[in-house]
């Protein structure tokens, strides 16, 4: 029995030696390959986003321009202002008609010239392919002629020209389209961008080259590899471990770790994106504006910021940032639990004798709807209200759903809610105030009307002048304050980690722009 | 054979009729709306009348009824319909992120039986000796470690601090190491433990004694003659296992970037994408069918006793 175990014994230590080999010589060939990549001559750089992408359609995607496939009409610079890109001039005709100028010398990546009819064609493809897109650009109908482009819109539409900065209105090769079929021309589209694409694993990686041609200078790099990956502590080893050259979205518990290593580094970005709470317009308790003003100086935006986002986010003071031109220009509300009972008490509310407040024999009960999304933070920010709130002696109930626009257009039930939206995402603010402040809005589900915004909003609606546009929406702001519908918390910051081998790159708030043709690498 | 072929079809598409009936009445009940996502209201405010018109193209404002016989209709047509949010063909969606999820299935059960087969068996030799306790305490390590924690573990270690594999991507077989360990160590436990009970049942069997008694060796003897009754219960448990990984597994999926058909039914369930999400419930349950079929073919093959039960010769 014993001779026969340890036959045994030798068939599986044979086993062992086997997988033993298979691991040797997959170690071998996993640092050969990992050493061809870092070769400098090569001016290979490995990026990697947070956001799988499943196709490469730029009119559905932002990946192609991220990756530098495709190009847009105009685009934003770091103030967040609209500037020429592939068009070199536009102006209003009329409240209805735009015109605009395409630059000259541009070719897509298949060679074919771009001009307006290019242009006019790629916009019909994005119009008949993208519903988001069509209900964006309201366009009726499309003129070209040389490289002149002329849209008339079906209504007055003053932002058009902000609305060609988004990474959906993409100019793409309606020719090559043709020539490749639309299944295989969503991966590998063809632009006019620095970089075209070598091969696309939906979900997984974009493997992108230079473009000789680009009208802008050819790229210093010769090849990119765009990898995604969902999860931040993968994300995080990749970039430590320089697997990866850039990476979006860092894990912050592992910035300390990536501090100690001096070829490491981490841009903190403001982002677009603003935390803020919603109150029930329906709602007995918070329809009292002291009430809500009294929440607002509960908020410990400082404490939010240091201990709850690790000093990566900026308190907020309004919907959008303040550095942008349409921001708020003062001071955000500090936190004064002082402040706040003295609000309260001057709404009627007096401690009982459990330390409650109450009023007419009612105690101040609050119900809060958070959810967690994509963002960690969301739903520590409302438990660190509940916990202020309650040393003043309000209560504050919190329940957690999957939608919480859902519940709260279909409840009544709720007084305040954990709200998260990109603000600003393409340099101007007109868009969000129509949305959350218009009934009916798709950021708006508690159907918030506030009389004093209507001749703010119609005006904005009927200039297309980008200095009276910005300074209509710091009046919409202010009336927002005033009023407080909402209690601004604060703008969390993009975390990206570049390795110091990477030259002449830095992150945009907006997201839009990663692979460029400037980029470079030691 | 044809008659139970036949029969075993019909099944296969009565179940897949009655699951995607449940789905979409699930889905329907569930809060959230397509309309948003299709209108990518996370990056654009739109209007109502915007949503409205969307809701009306995509005839979501229809009986449910009509909504479910239009699908049906469209499917009996080999037509799964588009995307909402990319428009693409749901089918040509399904099919791209197949082979990733055919591919870590296969390596993952291959990984399961090289935890599973090894510690099985040798645990089932040595019953109560160290390699037998030793055997029991992977398996109970492999059950109680969350395949995140695991995989998490398996990177710093492998990619990270050693450098061997890498950490995400694909295009190669090296890809394929981290997830599929990853999986086939947190779902061999029951394999080990069945396989180990299994054989010393069949070890103590008369025709075990009598194999032995003739000289047989005893390699022999446990490796195909105990082996073959114990892998019975291990033939049906890999079709349900077979089952699980075709509907994909989100979590591995995840952490290593692996484009399998678990993540993109997750993105498709958030979002409210209901052609997607009913073409992959279609998809996963011809899998499942399909995985179940074959571990019956098996345990036909390998129980002659079925095989005479079903009036099938030997």
């Amino acid at each position: 029995m014993f001779g026969h175990n340890v036959s045994l014994l030798r068939s599986s230590g044979t086993l062992l030696a086997i997988l033993c080999c298979i691991m040797v010589l997959t170690s071998c060939s996993g640092n050969a390959q990992l050493a061809h990549t870092n070769k400098d001559e090569e001016k290979l750089i490995t990026i990697v986003h947070s956001l799988p992408n499943e196709s490469l359609d730029p009119h559905n995607e932002w990946i192609a321009l991220r990756a530098g496939i495709t190009e847009t009409l105009l685009r934003l610079d770091e103030n967040m202002q609209v500037n020429p890109w592939l068009a070199v001039k536009w102006e209003a005709k009329d409240d209805l008609t735009w015109q605009f100028t395409i630059r000259d010398g541009v070719t897509f990546q298949d060679g074919t010239k771009l001009d307006a009819a290019a242009a006019k064609a790629s916009f019909e493809r994005g119009i008949t392919d993208s519903k988001a897109l069509a209900a964006a650009l309201k366009i009726q109908h499309m003129e070209a002629n040389g490289q002149v482009l002329t849209f008339t819109t079906t209504e007055s539409h003053p932002a058009f020209p902000t609305e060609l900065v988004h990474p959906t209105t993409s100019l793409i090769s309606v020719a090559a389209e043709q020539k490749m079929g639309k299944a295989a021309f969503n991966k590998a589209p063809v632009g006019t961008g620095p970089f075209q694409v070598n091969a696309f694993i939906s979900g997984q990686e974009i493997s992108l080259s230079r473009f000789d041609g680009y009208w802008d200078g050819k790229a210093k790099l010769s090849k990119v590899k765009f990898l995604f990956n969902a999860d931040a502590n993968v994300r995080t080893m990749a970039f430590q471990s320089k697997h990866a050259d850039i990476v979006y979205h860092l894990a912050p518990e592992a910035l300390g770790t990536i501090g100690q290593d001096a070829e490491l580094a981490v841009q903190s970005v403001t982002s677009l994106r603003t935390h803020y709470f919603t109150y029930n317009p329906k709602s007995a308790s918070v329809s009292d504006l002291f009430v809500r003003k009294a929440i607002d100086k509960l908020i410990d935006r400082d404490t939010i910021v240091k201990e709850i986002m690790l000093g990566h986010a900026h308190p907020a003071n309004g919907p959008f940032y303040s550095s942008l031109p349409f921001g708020n220009k003062g001071g955000y509300t500090k936190f004064s639990p002082e402040e706040a009972l003295k609000l309260l008490e001057r709404a009627g509310y007096k401690k009982n004798g459990n330390g409650k407040l109450e009023k007419n024999g009612a105690v101040l009960q609050l119900k809060l709807i958070a959810f967690s999304g994509i963002n960690p933070e969301l739903p520590l920010i409302p438990l660190l209200l509940q916990s202020d709130a309650a040393k003043i002696g309000m209560d504050i109930q919190i329940l957690s759903v999957e939608y919480p626009d859902v519940y709260i257009k279909d409840h009544t039930d709720w007084d305040l809610s954990t709200s998260s939206y990109l603000t600003s995402p393409r340099g101007d603010g007109a868009s969000f105030l129509t949305a959350a402040y218009v009934p009916g809005g798709s950021y708006n589900p508690a159907n918030i009307h506030v009389a004093q915004l209507d001749p703010i909003l119609k005006a904005l609606h009927a200039t297309g002048d980008v200095q009276t546009r910005n300074q209509l929406t710091q009046q919409a702001v202010q009336v927002i304050n005033e009023t407080n519908v909402n209690s601004f918390i604060i703008h969390p910051n993009i975390l990206v980690g570049i390795n110091q081998r990477v030259l002449n790159w830095k992150p945009g708030a907006e997201e839009f722009y990663i692979v460029s043709n400037q980029m470079d690498v030691r | 054979m044809f008659k139970h072929v036949g029969l075993r079809l019909l099944q296969l598409v009565l179940m897949l009729i009655v699951l995607s009936l449940v789905t979409f009445v699930l889905m329907k009940m569930a809060p959230g709306d397509p309309v948003l996502a299709v209108l990518k209201a996370d990056e654009r405010p739109v209007t109502e009348a915007n949503q409205q018109v969307v809701r009306q193209a995509l005839g979501l404002d229809k009986p449910l009824y009509q909504q479910y016989g239009s699908w049906l209709l469209q499917v009996a047509r080999f037509d799964m319909g588009r995307s909402y949010t990319t428009n693409q063909d749901v089918w040509q969606l399904l099919m791209e992120r197949l082979p990733a999820t055919v591919s870590l299935m296969f390596s993952s059960m291959l990984a399961l039986l090289v935890f599973a087969v090894p510690l099985g068996l040798l645990a089932a030799v040595y019953c109560g000796r160290s390699v037998d306790h030793a055997s029991r305490m992977i398996a109970l390590l492999g059950a109680s470690i969350p395949s995140f924690w695991l995989g998490l573990l398996l990177i710093y270690l492998f990619s990270y601090r050693l450098n061997w594999l890498p950490m995400m991507g694909g295009g190669s077989l090296y890809h394929l190491i981290l997830p599929s360990v990853t999986l086939g160590f947190v779902m061999a436990p029951e394999y080990i433990r069945l396989l180990r009970s299994g054989l010393l049942e069949g070890l103590s069997q008369e025709y075990i004694r009598a194999a032995r008694a003739r000289g047989i060796r005893e390699w022999r003897v446990t490796a195909i003659y105990a082996m073959r009754p114990a892998l019975l219960p291990i033939v049906s448990l890999l079709g349900v296992s077979m089952g699980a990984l075709i509907a994909g597994s989100v979590v591995t999926e995840t952490l290593f970037g692996w484009p399998g058909l678990g993540s993109m039914a997750m993105e498709a369930i958030t979002q409210r994408n209901y052609p997607v999400i009913q073409g992959y419930i279609l998809l996963t349950g011809l899998g499942i069918g399909l995985a179940n079929w074959l571990s019956d073919v098996g345990l036909l093959l390998l129980d002659p006793k079925i095989r005479h039960e079903k009036g099938m010769s030997a």
